[in-house]
């Protein structure tokens, strides 16, 4: 590739899709995470990250193959911002999109060059509420870039 | 709650590998990092497996769950700083940077952190909880 600059990728829109998140899955998932379920049908709030990173419509391998990088060269998740606007609930099929914000080539004293990849992702109940906000940025390590 | 309270500090004494294994079907997440220690060596990491970055971040979730129970959460931002290893301890903690009243309850800011014992915070950011305000009652 040219290694002058990333491709140009802010604005893609993410295919997204749904997640729904049972009952038997949370209990799971907080069995897991050391804690219990709440009683009162809300889902652990890190399902703000999973599931609008499972229900995104690319795997995580698939979104860096947009940036043009490998994941088995490293990347690193850098940052994950969200606003809650409404509680998450089990046994709810949720509505998952998203898009690419911006890919931008920086130099780091550690990493050498560096991509950052920053996405947003939302979640919307059935009727179309908004439920979840979520920026992500991925640091993507380019060896072979100068 | 005043500005500069400490939170309740939320521990584990050792990750469980385990948990990483159970969090990797419940993620989707097949990456050998989290279940295979040979494969963490291969890859030049180290010599244990790796938890999981949203399940670190989760522990910070746990540690807010428990310092202000019936807060809702509106925002958390997190920056990650470094892995969470097999074995590891680690401490989920948090302080008080803003106390804020309105209509709809107490606005409470918090920086929030998770530390490894003996190596320093892995995850650092803020979070945003509002308590509500009680509802008034209503004369019968």
């Amino acid at each position: 590739m040219d290694n002058a600059q990333p491709p140009q990728i802010a604005g893609r829109t993410l295919p997204g899709g749904e997640y729904r998140i049972t009952a038997d899955e949370n209990r799971r998932l907080c069995e897991a995470l050391y804690t219990t379920p709440n009683p009162d049908g809300t889902a652990h709030a890190i399902y703000a990250y999973i599931a609008t990173q499972s229900g995104m419509g690319v795997s995580v391998d698939g979104l860096l193959a947009l940036c043009e990088f490998d994941a088995a060269d490293g990347p690193m998740l850098g940052s994950s911002n969200t606003q809650y606007l409404q509680p998450i609930r089990t046994d709810v099929t949720y509505r998952i999109g998203g898009e690419v914000l911006a890919l931008t080539r920086k130099s780091s004293k550690k990493l050498g060059t560096i991509d950052i990849l920053e996405y947003r992702l939302s979640m919307d109940s059935p009727s179309g509420e908004r439920i979840v906000d979520i920026t992500n940025t991925w640091i993507l390590p380019r060896r072979a870039a100068k | 709650m005043h500005v500069g309270d400490l939170l309740p500090v939320w521990r584990i004494d050792s990750v469980d590998p385990a948990n990483m294994r159970e969090l990797a079907g419940v993620l989707r997440d097949p990456n050998p990092i989290h279940l295979d220690a040979a494969a963490v060596q291969r890859l030049g990491l180290g010599d244990r497996v790796i938890n999981q970055g949203p399940a670190n971040l989760a522990y910070i979730v746990n540690m807010l769950s428990a310092a202000l129970p019936g807060a809702v959460l509106l925002q958390l931002d997190a920056r990650f700083l470094a892995n969470v290893l097999g074995a590891d301890a680690v401490e989920a903690g948090g302080r008080v940077v803003s106390v804020e009243a309105d209509a709809a309850g107490t606005r409470i800011g918090c920086e929030i952190w998770l530390n490894v014992a003996d190596r320093g915070a892995a995850v650092a950011g803020g979070a945003m909880l509002l308590l509500a305000s009680p509802r008034p009652r209503v004369n019968p």
